[in-house]
This record gives C-alpha cells, sequence and structure tokens, in this order.
C-alpha cells in the first residue's frame, strides 16, 4: 500500500507528541492560585498559601460537591456524583480536577492575580 | 435494506452493545474521566471496512444511545455522541486510503479523533478549558486502546473470513 508508511509516521508523531505534551503538563511549575469554577463561571479564587483548613460545599443542580483545603493543598472531598473521577484524582497537582456530572473544574490559575477569598 | 441486512446489522448492534456492557465492569484505570479500553469499538472498525457508511453508522449510534441507557450513564451520552461522531467521519474517510491489511492505523487515528470529539464536547458543556489538560494523557491511552481494538479486529477478521454481505 502506497501511504502505509506516511500513517504509520502519522500515528507516532501523535503518540510522542502527547508524551511530550504530558511531560511538560506534569512538570509545569504551579503557583498558589487555584480558581474554582463551574459552568463557566468563576466561584471562588483562593490562595492557597494564605488559605486556613476548610471545606466549601458547592451546589448544581440538587447535587452538591465538598471541596477541602487541608494544609495548603485542595482536593474534592465529596461528590454525589455517579463516577467518583474527581474524588479519586486525589489532591490538586498539575492536572486539573473536573466533575463533569456537576460541571466543577479546580485548576490552577496561570494569573498571578491578587486572591479573593469569599 | 432487507431482512438479511437487519439481521447482520442487529447482530453485529448486539455484540457491541454485549462487550460494552460487560467493559463497564473493569474499573478505571486512571483517575482520569473519559479512559476507557472501548473495546466495543472492534465491532466499529470491523463495520467500517465491510459495511457502507450509513450502515456502520446505524450501528455505532444505536450501540451508543442503548449503551448509555443500559450503564445508566446518560451524562456519558453526549461525550460519546461526539466522539463518536468525529471518531467516524475520520475513519470512513480513512478507509478510503488505508487498507484492510492496516486496519490498526486507522483504528488508532480514530481513537485519536474520539478523543479530539470528546474533550470539545467537554469544553463546550463544562465552559472551561481546564479540561483540555487532560487531552494528552486522554490520546496517550487512546492511541493504544486503539491499537489494541484494531489488532483485534484484524485478527477476527482474518480468522473468522466471515461472508462478504
Amino acid at each position: 500500500m502506497k501511504n502505509t508508511k506516511l500513517w504509520i509516521t502519522a500515528v507516532v508523531v501523535i503518540f510522542i507528541a502527547a508524551v511530550v505534551w504530558c511531560i511538560i503538563i506534569l512538570t509545569k511549575p504551579q503557583g498558589n492560585i487555584v480558581t474554582v469554577t463551574q459552568d463557566g463561571k468563576t466561584l471562588y479564587t483562593l490562595d492557597l498559601s494564605k488559605e486556613k483548613d476548610r471545606r466549601i460545599k458547592v451546589e448544581y443542580d440538587g447535587r452538591e460537591n465538598v471541596i477541602e483545603i487541608k494544609d495548603g493543598r485542595i482536593r474534592m472531598l465529596e461528590a454525589n456524583c455517579p463516577d467518583h473521577t474527581c474524588i479519586n484524582t486525589g489532591w490538586l497537582e498539575n492536572v486539573p480536577i473536573v466533575c463533569l456530572p456537576n460541571k466543577l473544574a479546580i485548576e490552577f490559575s496561570d494569573k498571578e492575580t491578587d486572591a479573593i477569598a469569599r | 435494506m432487507n431482512t438479511k441486512k437487519l439481521t447482520q446489522l442487529g447482530l453485529l448492534t448486539t455484540i457491541a452493545l454485549i462487550i460494552f456492557i460487560v467493559e463497564l465492569r473493569i474499573p478505571n484505570l486512571a483517575p482520569i474521566p473519559g479512559i476507557k479500553l472501548g473495546l466495543a469499538n472492534i465491532v466499529t472498525v470491523y463495520a467500517v471496512y465491510h459495511c457502507t457508511a450509513k450502515e456502520t453508522a446505524l450501528i455505532l449510534f444505536t450501540r451508543i444511545i442503548l449503551g448509555s441507557i443500559f450503564g445508566g450513564n446518560m451524562l456519558a451520552l453526549f461525550y460519546s455522541l461526539g466522539g463518536g461522531t468525529l471518531c467516524l467521519m475520520g475513519m470512513l474517510f480513512l478507509r478510503k486510503v488505508i487498507d484492510e491489511k492496516h486496519i490498526w492505523i486507522c483504528s488508532v487515528l480514530g481513537a485519536v479523533m474520539h478523543n479530539i470529539g470528546q474533550i470539545s464536547v467537554a469544553v463546550v458543556v463544562m465552559k472551561t478549558t481546564a479540561v483540555i489538560s487532560y487531552l494528552p494523557f486522554l490520546l496517550i491511552s487512546g492511541c493504544m486502546a486503539g491499537a489494541f481494538t484494531g489488532l483485534t479486529a484484524q485478527i477476527l477478521i482474518s480468522r473468522v473470513k466471515l461472508k462478504k454481505f
């Protein structure tokens, strides 16, 4: 077949690109500013270095998520969605914590803005 | 569509559904939404090479819709539909340029298209670009799962020598 080699190359290139992209994401240094967004709206902008240990309840469409901040780290503690992927993600590191059913995302913010803790 | 055709398409859909439901029992390997083996796509890959575009689309969408209903996860439906549509379009194009001996390449590229589709739907639904960070991880798992399902389909086709319908 004429173009087989070309397509195999394409596959290999995509795979290598994905691996490199992963490494970039995983090694990117992170600040302390974390944003909690739901359905496109930013609910909280938190500075983890200044936050006290606490729990935040977020409701969406009758379902709720509990976010826990402890020792300058943040994670999803409880969620009453079926898959619990967000809880299994654990503490927030370089990969954002996402709860697809409740449209909730916790991620490090790129912008070093002043923290507005509400 | 005659009865024979209808039966064959029904059978293929059923096989895909059974594989899909058995696969639901396999626990998630990584805490990243969307990572799956996608074994049901063995049937999709087979259908791409042995049925017309319309028939393949019928098999795929029936499987996706019924699969979400049986699996009880209607939330995943949109992600599967988005990914499935893009994957199908990609593979229907690729079958013209990749021959039957290299189905696994077509399958890998299909999986890549599927991942891109999934993430695009997630960006629209979630209204955040945070989910794009998941794309490279999905791509790695997608490439491996795609190669696996593609090779399985390839072995299946050469062994079973199903009569062309």
